[in-house]
């Protein structure tokens, strides 16, 4: 025991290594983002504030990149970091999404991207709250659960276009579990008097076969909840409830059951004054 | 004499990602910071790919897991690390200083060598003035020896649909080796709860992951766990990833979402990279680029020769959408492949010149037939070697012609215990078997199981060479010896909440020179 530890201790351990460079050449990496400047409405919801993050390659071997990302404070960043394999003369590009809080005054701020010794600032202008007929558009929606791969914001973004379900939709986390509710809570009271309900209605998933089928439109005054629109074995895309205008602290809608029995799909809920 | 080795980097230009054999004091790279002084070793340690004479150590600095960069700045940092015969570190037989640097997420991998066959070791890394867990692990036996071997297989880990509560029986039933088939992360959003564990996770988690640093946190949310990283502390593992590693159902270049092809080799390549920066793998295992080398061929002396296989990078496209499907021509096309030329004739050399008693695969999916039909029509699952009948003709054929000795597949895949016979021809039961199929539950991927369900009573009844099936989560255990191959089933009564208990929910034997496999 005591020879054989003798011996592995007799390797010479100054044997160094020879002096190496480090594989990823970073000042060969180009940053670009578009568009510039980003614009963001100080909305929870509101579909701005997307920034498209590019890498390319522009040496002459793959390298791996990582790319650092910094903002001040007022600025709510999805991702401070994006890292990936780049291949020599391809762009590759990774979603930013900037978010302010509501109230934000308008003004101009920066989001700062480095890789090694590269650096891009991305100008970002804050707009004003522009004028909504749709009273949910961009307001803070709030579900009973949202599935991994959706957006919580996909029924309020403004995006009724079913063939982007993807990339633009809200459905629940818990297949085959009813009742699901997603709604929004206003910040303060405000008058409704029509909603309008967007339920998946594509040529691939039509709302016969994926649509929500029975549900209850309602609104909230105090604690009080209202039904305003009832809705049973509905195949239909695109559902209107017209009442007497209300002010209300919030809308939601409850779906008992879908038409494939797993997940409550919405694509768009709008409210409208009258 | 016991020889240094350096890892190079994964591009080809000369990195040197961990040494081994400098002394504190000699490097020139780094000079510890102490920029953060939350703990720096929350992922653990782990050890693997064990030889006769070395290991592979590995650790990740993280003071900040779930945070961009893992909570770490932008500079290399030296880490040492130690090898002890004991584990207070009386006896310490190689030490070294290793740079954990930010182009590999902070990881430190070393390939320990100049260490005595066939017995424990004890390892630790500091840096910062911090030392991490004491790891344990255990070199591979000597070439001519043959002890008994004993191996815990696993697979399927889904974070969100349950607590590893069966890794805890994997460390108290203190197995030589781990060994796991795939799975290791899921690529799907986790959300804000981490789904039954009732966990706040960052929103950042919430997608499917694509870049690079998604799936490096997406690895640390999951070597969070302390279950998973005493396991790995306890034994040394040998790992091949299946494909939520990348991305569900990926079959060589092709995406399952119809991602355009360079945007998936971009993909590929930021899986792989992940994926080797998180495992204990040697470097002739680093990926360059959307390649890797992960199937290799490690022994355990005369006990048993262990080929571990890739049937995801190599393989033809599944054919249709790769579910329970009748064959079709497709499945029967003679010239499709699961797992590429170059590694199917590797694979019959490997088991032609293979000296051992047993003939171990490790791989990802089913290779026995699996008829869930009741009657004679026919119900596979297309994206197992079910969909790829020529090649498995020619593994299995080849086996028999070799006169491959007690040949054993190992399988991870479907969150389903399932044992059976491998036979040259599965329509014909009078067939002698070539060899024996143990398919491995998962330990988490479906929530709680049960013991059987309806997939599992017509897999019974349809397929006369399935020995035992069952859809509880947990893991096998199994003891190689001269004279028997002893498979325990291993199943936990629940995963969904924390201290679910383990039990053996049957046991299966192989008897040495006798294909197949029976209930004890």
């Amino acid at each position: 025991m005591k020879r054989a530890r003798t011996a592995l201790l007799a390797v010479p351990l100054a044997l160094l290594v020879p002096a190496v460079a480090v594989a990823s050449s970073n000042n060969q990496v180009e940053i670009s983002a578009t568009p510039q400047p980003v614009e963001v409405v100080p909305l929870p919801c509101f579909p701005s504030g997307k920034l498209s993050l590019g890498m390319t390659n522009t040496g002459r071997k793959p390298t791996i990149a990582d790319l650092r990302i910094s903002a001040d404070s007022s600025l709510t960043l999805s991702r401070h970091q994006f890292s990936s394999y780049l291949p020599v003369d391809q762009l590759v590009k990774a979603p930013l999404e900037i978010t302010v809080p509501r109230g934000t005054a308008p003004a101009t701020h920066s989001v700062d991207l480095s890789v090694g010794r590269e650096h891009l600032s991305v100008p970002v202008t804050i707009k004003p709250v522009p004028a909504r007929d749709n009273l949910l558009l961009g307001e803070q929606a709030v579900a009973s659960s949202t599935n991994g791969d959706m957006k919580l914001c996909g029924g309020v973004d403004g995006n009724t276009d079913s063939a982007q379900w993807g990339a633009s939709g809200w459905h629940d986390a818990t297949k085959g579990v009813f009742p699901d509710t997603y709604g929004v809570d206003f910040v303060q009271p405000t008058t409704v008097g029509r909603i309008v309900v967007q339920t998946l209605d594509s040529a691939k998933y039509p709302a016969a076969v994926m649509g929500i089928r029975d549900f209850d439109v309602q609104v909230r005054t105090g604690t009080t909840w209202t039904t305003v629109g009832q809705f049973r074995d509905n195949v239909q895309g695109f559902l209107t409830v017209t009442f007497a205008p209300v002010a209300v602290d919030a809308v939601q809608l409850v779906i008992h059951d879908s038409n494939d029995h797993g997940y409550s799909r919405i694509i768009e809920l709008e409210a409208y004054a009258n | 004499m016991p020889t240094r080795r350096s890892f190079l980097s994964a591009t080809g230009a000369a990195a040197a990602l961990a040494l081994t054999g400098t002394l504190p004091g000699l490097d020139a790279v780094g000079i510890p910071h102490r920029t953060d002084k939350r703990p720096l070793f929350t992922l653990g340690v782990a050890s693997g790919d064990p030889l006769p004479d070395a290991v592979v150590i590995w650790t990740r600095l993280a003071p900040g897991p779930l945070e961009p960069f893992g909570g770490m700045d932008d500079r290399t940092v030296n880490v040492e690390w130690e090898v002890a015969e004991d584990e207070y570190f009386r006896r310490v037989v190689r030490r070294g200083t290793a740079h954990a640097r930010p182009e590999y997420a902070h990881t430190v991998h070393v390939d320990v060598r100049g260490l005595r066959s066939w017995r424990h070791y004890f390892y630790r890394f500091r840096a910062n003035g911090q030392v991490s867990p004491v790891g344990r692990t255990r070199t591979a036996p000597a070439p001519a020896d043959q002890p008994a071997v004993s191996l815990a297989v696993a697979s399927c880990q889904a974070y969100y649909d349950g607590f590893y509560t069966a890794y805890q029986d994997v460390v108290r039933r203190d197995h030589d080796v781990v060994l796991f088939l795939g799975d290791y992360i899921y690529e799907v959003g986790v959300g804000p709860t981490a789904g039954v564990r009732n966990q706040p996770v960052p929103v950042d988690f919430a997608g499917e992951i694509v870049t690079l640093d998604e799936y490096r946190a997406r690895y640390a949310l999951h070597k969070t766990d302390p279950d998973l990283q005493a396991a790995h502390a306890a034994a040394p593992w040998i790992v091949t990833l299946d494909d939520h590693e990348v991305e569900g159902n990926w079959a060589g270049y092709v995406s399952e979402d119809g991602v355009p092809h360079d945007d998936f080799v971009v993909r590929r390549a930021n899986g792989f990279r992940a994926y080797w920066e998180h495992m204990p793998l040697r470097l002739d295992q680093s990926p360059d680029g959307p390649s890797i080398r992960l199937y290799r061929h490690l022994r355990y002396g005369r006990t048993a020769d262990l080929s571990v296989l890739d049937t995801r990078q190599f393989r033809d496209d599944q054919t249709s959408t790769g579910g329970w499907l009748p064959p079709d021509e497709v499945s029967q096309d003679p010239a499709r492949t699961i797992t590429g030329d170059a590694q199917e004739r590797w694979l019959l050399d490997t088991l032609h010149h293979s000296g051992s008693r047993w003939n171990v695969v490790a791989q990802q999916v089913a290779m026995a037939q699996l008829d869930r039909k009741t009657g004679p029509d026919l119900e596979l699952p297309m994206d197992t070697w079910n969909g790829y009948v020529g090649s498995r003709d020619r593994v299995l054929c080849g086996v028999r012609d070799r006169q491959v000795r007690n040949f054993v597949v190992l399988t991870g895949d479907l969150h389903r215990a399932v044992a059976s016979d491998l036979r040259v021809n599965f329509a014909d039961p009078s067939t002698p078997a070539v060899g024996t199929e143990f398919v491995t539950t998962s330990i988490s991927s479906g929530k709680d199981g049960v013991d059987s369900d309806a997939t599992g009573k017509a897999l019974l009844a349809e397929n006369p060479h399935v020995k035992f099936q069952s859809v509880q989560r947990g893991y096998l255990s199994c003891r190689l010896d001269s004279s028997q191959w002893t498979s325990e089933y291993r199943v936990v009564d629940r995963v969904v909440t924390p201290g679910g208990t383990a039990s053996t929910r049957a046991t299966l034997v192989v008897e040495d020179g006798r294909p197949g496999t029976h209930l004890a």
